[in-house]
């Protein structure tokens, strides 16, 4: 019978185009949503990713990592006198405004990096060479950097052109000048300014007057010594906090900078509620479009499956073919939805607007809501079908 | 057992129906008693709202009357839950519906093959059987298309195959002729006394059209909820108010 039901389900080609058209809105939105939700949300631990460390320190008052509490200097030597710990290294972040050549003014992320170590320094660089840093005021931009503090220009065509910033380029951060010896490759961050990295003392320098400037400490264990053990026992002996830099943040490790970050983000600011409302709305328009739809392939089937009761099929029967056509169309319009949502992901990467991650576990939830929304369906048609009354047949 | 216990195919004794409130009753069927034997075909005849479809429905278990006894090929149906019913009607009864009931987006072997797919028989099987009863009821080549393409009386040819595909003892046909014409009307019935024409089946058709009553074995006449007479002969029937 469930092939004779899925051949009732494909036999009704506007029907059935209408109900995959809402499942896969439905999914669509609900996926795109929660993707672009989660890609914003990954941008708030960003350092954690652009930043590479196995510990990060800082003070204990701290909740998430764009939310830096200066240190003393001194804090590094007693971190550093803690057993099982391999070195551990300065780092500086904060905002500054960057003055540009032609006299406009952007918001950057200063990072300041230990100049022996290098540690927290980026992993890709498509220009220059990470020693040049230990040059006289220079730093290092990231692409998308380079491309918004360059130079714009109006061109022959009338049109404003902008020429990215590159090496051998400078500008000034408070009146100090930064000259430019790299472009590197890193990830885009929540606070929207780009990553200009350079040496610790020097940032310390283009944060004029600031009493404190360590931001974070940035510690490798010791051989043998894993990353948890380690926050325990610098913990203890510093009082100081200590993370990890787990980015898992489904996990539910407590010393993981980047999910404390995520949730921080999560129940101080509005964006879940924004985005959660439009993952409702896929939702519920999901139930009102399939779930009329399928009610109405049932109202239109009903004799159909009153003639197929009367001749001695059980409501068992009849709910199976039911659930049958309703999770094949909710199959096929999951299919349609996510596989759109991913095509659009990727036309949002490509276009350089990447705050969109899929995880895997927004898959297996639009799956599972959009089947909870086919399983509705069919209960719908189901309670229709079993208040049928097989006699009814007999009446014309 | 007797010789006429063995011959008869259906027997409903006493049969009362009421439909509607107690403030607000409708009687279909009081104190009705009907009776049809192997090998034979009855028509229930009569005017409008005289209770031959509730008749129909008691015998096809499809509706529990209030009061009598309900005896169809030695089982008794008063008194059966809703499953057993249900499992009964699967394995002795075949239907031929007024506005013929087949389902639109399947095919025309698919609709033969459901009653076989629901007693649970396998796709290939019921594919080949409802392939040879299509053959028998003349629609050879027309197995893949949908019903909407045929005819009024193909479509009828194919609700009669589909009733009599899994071989039931009792087929059930209610208003069989009345979309159709009177020679297609002729055709159909030929079609069901020649296929249903079995010692061990019986054909109780409900009709209100006197064409075709000659193709009845007897015809039992209702009024007012009962069946008034039983008749051999179609022309000892008074027609005028059919």
């Amino acid at each position: 019978m469930y092939r004779l039901a899925l051949n009732m389900l494909f036999g009704d080609r506007a029907k059935l185009a209408m109900l995959l058209c809402g499942l896969a809105f439905s999914a669509l939105l609900m996926a795109q949503q929660s993707s672009v939700f989660f890609g914003i949300m990954s941008w708030t631990y960003t350092p954690m990713v652009n930043i590479r460390a196995q510990v990060w320190v800082s003070d204990p008052m701290v909740e998430q990592v764009n939310d830096a509490k200066p240190l003393r200097d001194t804090d590094l030597g007693r971190v550093r006198s803690v057993d099982g710990v391999a070195w551990a290294a300065p780092l500086h972040t904060s905002f500054v405004q960057a003055r540009m050549q032609d006299g406009n003014f952007k918001l950057i992320t200063l990072v300041g990096i230990d100049a022996d170590t290098f540690a927290g320094a980026p992993a890709v660089l498509t220009q220059g060479r990470i020693e040049d840093l230990r040059l006289p005021d220079t730093v290092i931009v990231d692409e998308w950097g380079a491309q918004l503090m360059g130079r714009t220009e109006i061109g022959r065509d009338g049109k404003p052109k902008t020429t990215p910033l590159k090496v051998g380029d400078t500008f000034e951060v408070n009146d100090i000048q930064a000259r430019i010896v790299g472009i590197c490759k890193v990830r885009r961050a929540f606070t929207g300014g780009p990553f200009v990295y350079t040496t610790y003392d020097r940032a310390k320098a283009y944060t004029l007057g600031a009493r404190r400037t360590l931001s974070f400490m940035l510690v490798e264990p010791q051989k043998g010594i894993t990353p948890a053990e380690l926050c325990g026992r610098i913990e203890r002996e510093t009082g100081l906090k200590a993370w990890t830099s787990d980015t898992v943040i489904w996990s539910w490790g407590e010393r993981s900078l980047a999910r404390n970050t995520f949730w921080w983000f999560w129940t101080n600011t509005g964006i879940p509620f924004s985005f959660g409302t439009a993952v409702l709305l896929g939702l519920f328009v999901g139930i009102a479009i399939s779930g009329q739809t399928f009610y109405s392939f049932i109202l239109e089937n009903l004799k159909y499956f009153a003639a197929i009761k009367a001749m001695g099929a059980g409501m068992g029967v009849i709910a199976r073919m039911l659930f049958v056509q309703a999770f094949t169309a909710g199959l096929i319009g999951f299919g349609l939805g996510a596989g759109m949502a991913q095509a659009i992901g990727r036309a949002m990467i490509e276009k350089g607007m990447p705050p969109f991650v899929m995880f895997p576990q927004i898959l297996w939830a639009t799956f599972a809501l959009v089947l909870g929304i086919s399983f509705v369906s069919a209960v719908i048609g189901i309670i229709k079908v079993s208040r049928v009354d097989a006699a009814s047949v007999f009446r014309g | 057992m007797s010789h006429q216990a063995h011959t008869v195919a259906v027997r409903a004794t006493g049969v009362d129906m009421f439909f509607g409130t107690p403030e607000n009753q409708v009687v279909a069927l009081k104190q009705a008693d009907f009776e049809a034997r192997r090998g034979e075909l009855i028509m229930l005849v009569g005017p409008s709202g005289c209770g031959k479809t509730t008749l129909l429905s008691v015998i096809a278990g499809t509706l529990t009357p209030q009061a009598g006894t309900v005896e169809v090929f030695g089982q008794r149906l008063d008194g059966l839950g809703q499953e057993e019913l249900t499992s009964f009607r699967r394995k002795n009864l075949g239907f031929v519906f007024q506005s013929f009931n087949l389902i639109p987006t399947l095919s025309v072997v698919e609709n033969v093959m459901v009653p076989l797919l629901i007693q649970g028989r396998p796709y290939d099987e019921a594919h080949a059987r409802a392939h040879a009863i299509i053959e028998k009821v003349g629609l050879k080549g027309r197995e893949e298309g949908r019903p909407n393409a045929l005819s009024g009386g193909q479509q009828q040819r194919v609700a009669i195959a589909r009733a009599l595909v899994h071989e039931p003892p009792l087929l059930i046909c209610d208003e069989p002729t009345s979309a159709l014409d009177k020679d297609t009307g002729a055709h159909i019935m030929e079609l069901v006394r020649d296929l249903s024409r079995s010692p061990e089946r019986c054909v109780v058709v409900v009709t209100h059209d006197h064409r075709i009553f000659r193709f009845a074995d007897r015809i039992a006449e209702m009024e007012d909820g009962r069946i008034s007479r039983v008749v051999d002969d179609p022309k000892l029937l008074d027609t005028s108010h059919l």
